[in-house]
């Protein structure tokens, strides 16, 4: 299967008009859907398929501080905080463990790229369905990535 | 700083002009007062001086500043640069924040930027703690910051900011600080669930405190400060003291008594906004005087460069660059550290 997306995306990124429809495509499925913002790199899975790049400060790893009591944004009050419907929706479809996941920095490269085939192309995470969330290192210490001996960042 | 003792932070809020005189003449506040205070950056989005310079006077000051940094003003580059920068000149504590959106404040017509959210900048710190930058690239002599992230325990959802919390921890942040507390009920509850969590041994919860001048303001934090809840109990009693500046300073003081008796913090963090003047008499009368001794109030060079971990030694401006084949495995406690002179005023 990998094979076989890399050699899809391959193609697609060498006729550029197919990539242009398989971005369409996805746009045409996610901006109602979803309100995709075309990032390119899609974490609808672990948000319970709700976009976190429609927040106004597109933070990824939400929600800020401001949240109103009643579940409003502090930005637009009119609007609902979308860190807050992805909780509700992840409570709902059983999925509250899946925003553990640390969420890398947005690559500003992938914008207006479509996700699928970025996926096929090995570029970014593929979507995982499951509603489990598996971090062994979640309760243990951040380790140093240089084995020097010194521990990181250590209290004072 | 944070050998098991109660740690009282300070905040202050830069000039709104290139008055340097004026973070020295606050730092007098603080100094001996409090064992760290922060630098805000831009606070609310109204432009002020920059926080990384300012914290670098807070050091000329005698205090050890607590750089804040948001990721409204900054992409990665200038936040990575800045760091360094910072870390250069002797700032050694960070507190890594998203921001307040720019709509808030001076200048609403501006872009904001919010390429890292603060869980990816805490994330990149601790990556540059470890000698990597954000590109993956090494370096030879790399940050030692002490970093840390904030913490809102009143806001809903509930279960989602404990979620984030861990993000947090997860990501390298040592120290958490939270927003003012008016409301205990719900503190409580927050604080319980992060000691469910055993979030409160992994990280250095720092509670904020608030001392208000009215009755008003808090009835302003309450309408206009989204994710505030403030209990009627202290706005009835700011109302109906005689002199509601006593009464906030009174609150303020209970209110650091309670959390000090609290299982799990591990400090208060005063932010008196416009009002640094009165973090002494709080920090007095809550009974936290004296501060224990990391270094020499009078002699701020030395303050940069004695501060805390005998480990940062190793790295304190003013020694030569240390080479990180030979940086010791253990800390040196008489590693000397020249006096950083031309640091002093």
């Amino acid at each position: 299967m990998s094979k076989f997306g890399k050699a899809i995306a391959a193609f697609c990124e060498k006729h550029g008009f197919l990539g242009k429809c398989a971005l369409v495509a996805e746009n045409v499925v996610k901006k109602p859907v979803f309100g995709c913002q075309d990032c390119g790199q899609c974490v609808l899975s672990y948000d319970a398929f709700t976009c976190p790049m429609r927040c106004p400060k597109q933070i990824r790893n939400g929600p800020c501080g401001g949240t109103r009591a009643d579940g409003h944004c502090e930005v637009y009050p009119d609007r609902r905080c979308v860190w807050w419907l992805i909780y509700e929706r992840s409570r709902k479809l059983g999925r509250t463990a899946k925003l553990r996941k640390y969420h890398i920095p947005v690559d500003r490269r992938f914008e207006h790229t479509s996700a699928w085939l970025n996926v096929f192309a090995g570029k970014i995470l593929p979507m995982d369905l499951s509603r489990d969330y598996d971090d062994p290192d979640w309760d243990q210490p951040r380790k140093p990535k240089e084995a020097d001996g010194q521990p990181v960042g250590e209290a004072k | 700083m944070k050998q098991g003792e109660f740690v009282v932070c300070g905040e202050m809020g830069p000039p709104q002009g290139a008055d340097k005189a004026a973070i020295l003449r606050k730092c007098g506040y603080f100094r001996g007062v409090v064992d760290a205070v922060n630098l805000t950056d831009n606070q609310t989005a109204i432009v002020r001086m920059s926080s990384v310079m300012s914290s670098v006077f807070a050091l000329e000051g005698g205090v050890e500043p607590i750089m804040q940094m948001t990721c409204r003003d900054r992409n990665r580059l200038a936040q990575q640069s800045d760091i360094l920068g910072a870390y250069a000149a002797g700032v050694q504590n960070i507190l890594c924040l998203t921001g307040d959106y720019q709509s808030f404040g001076s200048n609403p017509d501006a872009k904001g930027v919010f390429d890292l959210d603060s869980v990816q900048l805490i994330h990149s710190v601790a990556d540059m703690n470890d000698g990597k930058l954000l590109s993956g690239e090494d370096m030879k002599v790399p940050p030692r910051m002490f970093i840390g992230g904030a913490a809102n325990p009143f806001a809903e959802p509930f279960e989602l900011r404990i979620i984030r919390l861990g993000k947090k921890i997860h990501a390298g942040a040592r120290f958490i600080q939270t927003q003012p507390v008016f409301d205990f009920p719900r503190f409580d509850r927050w604080i319980q669930a992060v000691r469910d969590e055993g979030y409160d041994e992994r990280v250095f919860i720092i509670v904020g405190v608030m001392p208000v001048k009215s009755a008003k303001a808090l009835e302003y934090m309450l309408d206009s400060v989204p994710g505030m809840s403030i209990a009627d109990e202290y706005i009835q009693r700011m109302k109906s003291a005689a002199d509601p500046k006593e009464e906030g300073v009174a609150i303020c003081v209970e209110t650091i008594k309670r959390l000090k008796e609290t299982p799990g913090v591990k400090g208060v963090h005063i932010m008196p906004v416009l009002w640094e003047s009165i973090t002494p008499r709080i920090v007095e009368e809550a009974g936290l005087l004296p501060r224990p001794i990391i270094s020499g109030p009078s002699d701020p060079a030395s303050a940069a460069c004695n501060r805390s971990n005998p480990r940062h030694q190793v790295d304190c401006p003013g020694t030569p660059a240390p080479d990180l084949t030979d940086r010791p495995g253990t800390p040196a406690p008489d590693v000397a550290c020249n006096p950083t002179a031309e640091v002093a005023p």
